[in-house]
C-alpha cells in the first residue's frame, strides 16, 4: 500500500490519538503476550527505581544494630540482615543499580558497536577481518570471567563496571550490523546515494544505518538482561561494588554465610528481585526479536 | 581430507591464537592498577624489601623484556609460580582440571540429556502449549543467577531436609580421601574398592551438578528447538512428507539431520558454562580449576591468572577439536575444515 492511499484512509476513518494508541498496544500484546507481561515487570521495577524514596519503608543503610537478623515481620517485610539493615527497603533501591548500571552500559555498547559494525561491514578487508577475528578470540572465554579480570584489573568502581560491561558487549551489536550491511552494501538505494556523491560518513550514518539497525535495536533488551546479570554477578564476588552498598548482588554476598544457619531471608529476596528483573528484561527481549526479525517470526 | 592433516592445520592455526591470548592477558594483569608488591611485602616492608620483591618477579625489566621470558617459558611448558602461594601453576591447574572437568562433565550431560528431548519435542509442536511452557521455562532458566540457585538449594536441600551433607569441598571430612589414581575421588573410590569415599564424594556432587544442569539446559532447550524448527521446514522433511513417509520416519529424519549442529552449540555451549561452573564451584568449596582461577582474578595473582586464562583457550580450542571430530564421524561427507 503506498503511502498516498494510507493518509487517505486515515482521513477517512479518523480515530482519536488515544484509541489509536490504544489500539496498537493491544495489538502488541497480542502479537507477543510474553512480552507485553516482559515490559509489565521493567515497568513495575522501573517504578520502584523511580520512586524507592517514597516507597522505603526504612532508610536502606540504616543498621538497626539492636535487630540484627531478625526474621520478616510487620516492621521488617524482609526481615534484617546480618547489619541489622532492612532488606526490603534495600531489595527497593536495588532496582536503581539495576537501571543505573543497565542503560548506559547498553547505550555505550550501541555508541561502540554500531559505528564498527558499519564501517566493518561497508568498507571489509583487512579491517574486518581483524576485527572479526578480534572478537572471535574473545569468544573462547566466559562472559564473566572476561569482565571480572577486566574489572579487577583496571579499578573497582561503579563507573568502571559501566564502562567493561559496556565496552565488553559491543561486539554483539557491531555484528549484527555488520551483518546487514554486507547484505546491503551493494543494494541500489546505497548505489545511487554513492553515485550522487555521498561523503562516506553521510552513506554510512544517513543511508545504512537506518536499514541496519533494526536488528541491533531487537538485542537491546537482551543485552541489557546480561548487564544486570553480570554486574550483580561481580557484586557477588566482591569485586566493583562492595557491601554494604544496597546491590542484589552484594547482598547475596552477604547473604550466604546465612544460608547454612537457617537467615534465608537475607540472600532470598535480592536474588528473587534479581531474576524477576532478568527475567522481564528477557521476555520483553524475546518478544522484541520476534516481532522486529522477520525470519524468526516465519519460523513460528 | 585426512584426520591427521585436519589436526594438524587445527593446531597451526591455534598458534596464533595462543600467542594473543597470553599477550592480552599478559598486558591486562599488568596495566591494570593492581600491584602484587605492596601485598606480598606486608606493611612494614622498606623501599629496598619492595625493590628486591619487584626484582625477585621480574617487575622491574621492561614490558617487552618480561612478555619474552614469559613466553619462551610457556613454550616450554613453564607456567611459572603463584605470587601468592610460591607453587607451581602448571602443578596447581593439573592438579584442579579432572576435579572440575568431573563437574563439568555431569553438568552439561544432564543438562543436554533434558535439553534435547524438550526442545526437540517443543519444536515437534511449534506455538503448542508444551512449546510455550518450555519457552518460558528456559527464559526462566536463563535468569537465574547461578550461585543464588545454588545458596538456595544449599539452604533447602542442606539445612531445611539434611538431605545432602555440608556444601564444603568434594568429600565428607571424617573420610579420608582415596589413593589418588584420576583425580576424581568417585573414581578413585570406585578404583580402589573405598566404597565409603565414593558414595560421600557422589553425594557431594549431586547439587553442584544439578545446579549446572539447570543453568546449562536452558539454552539447549531454545536452540534444539530453533534448530529442529530449520530442520523441519526444509526441502528434505517437506520431500519426506510428500512423499508419504510415516510421521515415525520423519521425526527420525528430522533428528539425524539436526544431529550436528545440536552437537556443535553444545560445544560452544560448555565453554561458556566454564563461567557457570566457577560460580558454582565458588559457592560450594569445591577446590576446582573454576575456583582456583576466580580467586587468582579478585586476589590479583598474575602467574596464576595468565596460566588459568591460557589453559581455558586451550580447553575450548580442544572442545572444538573434539567436536569436529564427533561430528566428522557422524558425518563423514562434511568437510573438515
Amino acid at each position: 500500500m503506498s503511502d498516498a492511499t494510507q493518509t487517505e484512509l486515515a482521513h477517512a476513518n479518523p480515530l482519536p490519538v488515544r484509541a489509536r494508541v490504544w489500539n496498537r498496544f493491544v495489538g502488541i500484546f497480542r502479537l507477543s503476550p510474553t512480552g507485553a507481561i516482559g515490559l509489565f515487570i521493567i515497568l513495575f521495577f522501573a517504578l520502584l527505581a523511580i520512586f524507592s524514596a517514597w516507597i522505603m519503608p526504612h532508610d536502606p543503610i540504616a543498621a538497626y544494630t539492636d535487630k540484627v537478623l531478625h526474621p520478616p515481620s510487620a516492621e521488617f517485610w524482609f526481615g534484617t540482615d546480618g547489619n541489622g539493615m532492612d532488606v526490603f527497603s534495600r531489595v527497593i533501591y536495588g532496582a536503581k543499580f539495576g537501571f543505573g548500571i543497565a542503560i548506559p552500559a547498553v547505550i555505550l555498547s550501541l555508541v561502540i558497536g554500531i559505528p564498527v559494525g558499519l564501517i566493518a561491514g561497508y568498507r571489509g578487508g583487512l579491517l574486518d577481518e581483524v576485527l572479526m577475528r578480534f572478537v572471535d578470540g574473545l569468544r573462547v572465554f566466559p562472559s564473566i570471567i572476561l569482565a571480572l579480570a577486566v574489572v579487577a584489573a583496571t579499578g573497582q568502581s561503579l563507573l568502571n563496571v559501566i564502562l567493561v560491561l559496556g565496552v565488553l558487549d559491543s561486539p554483539v551489536f557491531a555484528r549484527v550490523v555488520r551483518a546487514e550491511v554486507l547484505g546491503l552494501r551493494s543494494s541500489n538505494f546505497v548505489e545511487s546515494a554513492v553515485a550522487a556523491g555521498n561523503p562516506t560518513w553521510r552513506i554510512l550514518f544517513v543511508h545504512l544505518l537506518p536499514n541496519a539497525i533494526q536488528g541491533a535495536m531487537a538485542q537491546t533488551a537482551v543485552r541489557a538482561a546480561w548487564a544486570v546479570r553480570i554486574s550483580a554477578t561481580l557484586a557477588f564476588l566482591g569485586v566493583g561494588i562492595q557491601a554494604p552498598t544496597p546491590e542484589w548482588g552484594a547482598m547475596i554476598r552477604q547473604g550466604a554465610e546465612y544460608m547454612v544457619s537457617g537467615q534465608w531471608w537475607v540472600a532470598l529476596y535480592p536474588g528473587l528481585a534479581l531474576i524477576l528483573l532478568v527475567f522481564g528484561l528477557n521476555l520483553f527481549g524475546d518478544g522484541l526479536q520476534d516481532l522486529m526479525d522477520p525470519r524468526r517470526r516465519s519460523a513460528k | 581430507m585426512t584426520f591427521q592433516r585436519f589436526l594438524l592445520r587445527r593446531a597451526l592455526m591455534v598458534i596464533p591464537l595462543m600467542i594473543g591470548v597470553v599477550f592480552i592477558t599478559f598486558m591486562l594483569v599488568r596495566i591494570g592498577g593492581l600491584d602484587p608488591v605492596g601485598r606480598l611485602a606486608g606493611p612494614t616492608a622498606t623501599q629496598a624489601e619492595f625493590d628486591s620483591i619487584r626484582n625477585n618477579l621480574g617487575l622491574d625489566q621492561p614490558l617487552w623484556k618480561q612478555f619474552s621470558i614469559y613466553l619462551g617459558n610457556v613454550v616450554r611448558g613453564d607456567l611459572g609460580e603463584s605470587w601468592l602461594s610460591n607453587r607451581s601453576v602448571l602443578t596447581d591447574i593439573k592438579e584442579r582440571a579432572v576435579i572440575s572437568l568431573e563437574l563439568l562433565f555431569w553438568g552439561v550431560g544432564i543438562g543436554a540429556l533434558v535439553g534435547v528431548p524438550v526442545g526437540l519435542r517443543a519444536a515437534f509442536r511449534p506455538n503448542g502449549r508444551f512449546d510455550q511452557f518450555t519457552r518460558v521455562l528456559s527464559l526462566f532458566g536463563f535468569s537465574i543467577p547461578t550461585y543464588w540457585l545454588a545458596l538456595v538449594m544449599i539452604f533447602v536441600f542442606f539445612y531445611l531436609l539434611g538431605w545432602s551433607p555440608p556444601a564444603i569441598g568434594r568429600m565428607s571430612m571424617l573420610v579420608s580421601p582415596p589413593d589418588m589414581i584420576t583425580g576424581s575421588y568417585v573414581i578413585d573410590g570406585l578404583l580402589t574398592a573405598r566404597w565409603d569415599a565414593a558414595w560421600s564424594a557422589a553425594s557431594q556432587l549431586i547439587l553442584p551438578v544439578i545446579c549446572l544442569a539447570i543453568v546449562s539446559a536452558a539454552p539447549i532447550i531454545k536452540q534444539t528447538r530453533a534448530i529442529a524448527i530449520e530442520v523441519l521446514s526444509s526441502d528434505t522433511v517437506r520431500y519426506a512428507h510428500a512423499c508419504g513417509l510415516p510421521e515415525r520416519n520423519v521425526r527420525k529424519l528430522v533428528l539425524r539431520n539436526s544431529a550436528v549442529p545440536i552437537l556443535t552449540y553444545i560445544g560452544t555451549e560448555v565453554t561458556g558454562l566454564v563461567g557457570t561452573m566457577s560460580l558454582i564451584e565458588y559457592v560450594f568449596a569445591w577446590g576446582g580449576l573454576g575456583q582456583y582461577g576466580l580467586n587468582a582474578i579478585i586476589s590479583g595473582d598474575f602467574t596464576a591468572v595468565q596460566g588459568y586464562v591460557l589453559v581455558l583457550a586451550v580447553f575450548s580450542v580442544l572442545v572444538f577439536i573434539v567436536i569436529d571430530f564427533v561430528v566428522y564421524l557422524i558425518e563423514p561427507r562434511s568437510e573438515l575444515s
